[in-house]
């Protein structure tokens, strides 16, 4: 059997696997829109946190470098051990932790959040269209 | 479009005078075999996150995203046990090309525009490895791989 065939009948077997993963597995996604986190805030709903806030930016160091939320911190996977203990130095307990990233179609700050409570962080939730609604928002 | 089969390679000929490098090709495909197997196995125990880990690339819109999540783990597995089992060895190797070749350009465009993200390549089970790492693994495999093709007999 040539290499074409036996990779058409391979990938024939993996279609059906991916098939019966999506129709039975407890863990599949959601196929038409990403799922809504209980964590995900809106801009709107932090406002009542105001002077008891800790932004968060999971976005990369030299966007944070270019433009920033005020007073946010820097914190992603990439430089996380480096930048973590920098993020405790700045945060207080009882303090509300929103993580943001560059947009909405970033899933980047859901997951710091979800990092940050595995850490002992709480009240950390993820910001909906991240920068870019910041970003809006602060336009006159 | 079907490629005949090849005659035996002047590196499968060479191969196939030297048990060492039978052992040591044999030992390279297992070893590509258990890291599709691993990759596929912590994939397919939460689909969702995975799912999650593909959207940080910002490529696919979610309903691509959220097939590919389902499917790439899928077919890792199918490649993973095709190797292991040494059949349809061209078929899979095929496959690992292709797929190493995909995530490294996957990799590359995530460095490229300077996203900080987690690779995503073994699900959840190794976290915080970022994106030259695996973009210089991938391409060690990708030599791999082509000398497992190169090395090939008929199968």
């Amino acid at each position: 059997m040539t290499a074409l065939r036996q990779a058409g009948l391979i990938l024939l077997i993996a279609v059906g696997l991916a098939g019966v993963t999506a129709a039975v597995h407890p863990k599949r996604p959601p196929f038409f829109a990403p799922p809504r986190d209980p964590n995900e805030v809106t801009l709107a709903q932090t406002k009542p946190w105001a002077g008891n806030i800790l932004w968060v930016d999971a976005r990369s160091e030299s966007e944070f470098a270019t433009e920033h939320i005020p007073d946010a911190v820097c914190l992603n996977f990439e430089n996380w051990n480096e930048q973590f203990p920098k993020f405790l130095d700045r945060y207080n307990p009882g303090q509300r932790v929103v993580v943001y990233c560059s947009a909405t179609s970033c899933q980047l700050s859901r997951e710091i959040a979800a990092k940050l409570k595995g850490s002992g962080v709480d009240d950390a939730y993820f910001l909906e269209g991240g920068w870019e609604a910041w970003k809006q928002q602060s336009r006159p | 479009m079907e490629a005949a089969e090849p005659p035996m390679s002047t590196v499968a000929q060479s191969i196939a005078g030297r048990p060492i490098l039978r052992v040591a090709r044999l030992l390279l495909r297992v070893a590509i075999a258990a890291l599709f197997l691993f990759a596929a196995i912590t994939k397919l125990v939460d689909p969702n996150s995975f799912a999650e880990q593909i959207a940080n690339y910002q490529l696919t819109p979610w309903p691509a995203t959220a097939v590919l999540s389902v499917f790439l783990p899928a077919l890792e597995l199918c490649v993973g046990i095709s190797l292991l089992l040494g059949r349809w060895e061209s078929g899979a190797l095929v496959w690992v090309a292709i797929l190493l070749t995909i995530f490294s350009g996957a990799l590359l465009s995530a460095i490229v525009r300077g996203l900080s993200i987690d690779c995503g390549c073994f699900g959840r089970s190794i976290e915080n490895t970022g994106t030259l790492w695996p973009l210089i693994r991938n391409l060690v495999l990708l030599v791999v791989t082509g000398f497992l093709w190169f090395s090939r007999g008929k199968k």
